[in-house]
């Protein structure tokens, strides 16, 4: 898929992921590079800038299987930064679906 | 690429950050690393699927640009605005002088001007009324005067008639001109009343 296309959703996309339950990089990065295609080190540079903009915040949490993880949470920010993005993202697909004519019609 | 070499090799892409940053980042890659060799993949394998770390890496230095040049924004904004606080004509001007002025002046001459202009536009509309009256006094006497005199008083009447109307007419345009006049000029005062000169 188009590297630029990717770029803009990335944030939308782990944000999305870390709504209902907290996560750790591997995860996130299998789950993402398996199902849009990038690779699994473009997910950390993201994670990072998000907790630079405080939408995530981290923690340690120990394993029964391997390493201590680092554990992403997202923050009242983070989730009202994911409703506006998602809302953004919504409006913005089916005003270039409409153009495209992928909506069907 | 082994585990060591993927992370010797970001280490040394990502060498203008600070040391912290570089550890930092470091540290979620051995972390990835461990997590995968403990789901039994292998160091060659993961470092695959991590990508090249020349890119990974111009990842964190363009977003750190990209910060960078958002708080210089952020500051660029900051000054405008306290720049245009501090050229904004009005604030912190001493308003004092032309305030006084405007009042003095206002008190001292306007009102005068103001009380003759209108009391002329009144002695005009007195006239108007005492026209009408004369025409309407005239009418009534036609009753009155004897049966040769009759023609020259009601043309007399009609004559003051036509000029009650002609000067109603002038009068209104007058009193209007001098309402408008009065206005823009409240208008003048006020604005140097708030803004000054």
């Amino acid at each position: 898929m188009n590297v630029q296309f990717k770029k803009g959703v990335l944030d939308l996309c782990v944000l999305s992921m870390l709504k209902d339950s907290d996560q750790y990089g591997y995860e996130l990065a299998n789950t993402l590079s398996a199902l849009i295609q990038i690779s699994d080190g473009t997910v950390y540079p993201i994670l990072r800038k998000l907790a630079t903009d405080g939408m995530v915040t981290t923690y340690l949490q120990e394993s029964q299987s391997g390493p201590p993880r680092k554990y992403y949470k997202l923050t009242g920010l983070g989730r009202k930064t994911l409703v506006a993005l998602l809302e953004e993202w919504l409006t913005f697909t089916r005003s270039v679906n409409q153009i495209v004519g992928g909506d069907g019609k | 690429m082994t585990r060591d070499e993927y992370i010797a090799a970001l280490k040394r892409e990502l060498r203008i950050l600070g040391d912290t940053e570089v550890i930092e980042i470091c540290s979620d890659f051995e972390e990835h690393f461990a997590v995968g060799i403990s789901q039994g993949k292998t160091e060659h394998e993961i470092s695959a699927e991590l990508g090249v770390p020349r890119s990974v890496a111009e990842t964190y230095l363009s977003d750190n640009i990209e910060q960078a040049s958002g708080y210089r924004a952020t500051a660029q904004n900051t000054a405008a605005v306290t720049q245009a606080v501090v050229t904004n004509p009005t604030a912190g001007k001493d308003l004092s002088g032309p305030r006084l002025f405007v009042i003095l002046f206002n008190l001292l001459f306007m009102v005068w001007v103001a009380l003759s202009v209108y009391s002329a536009v009144l002695s005009l509309w007195a006239v108007t009324a005492g026209l009408f009256a004369a025409s309407i006094g005239l009418f009534i006497a036609i009753a009155a005067v004897p049966a040769g005199a009759v023609a020259g008083v009601v043309l007399a009447a009609i004559a003051l008639l036509f000029f009650t109307v002609f000067s109603g007419i002038l009068n209104f345009f007058l009193t209007k001109l001098c309402v408008m006049a009065t206005k823009e000029y409240v208008k003048w005062n006020k604005k140097i009343y708030n803004e000054g000169f």
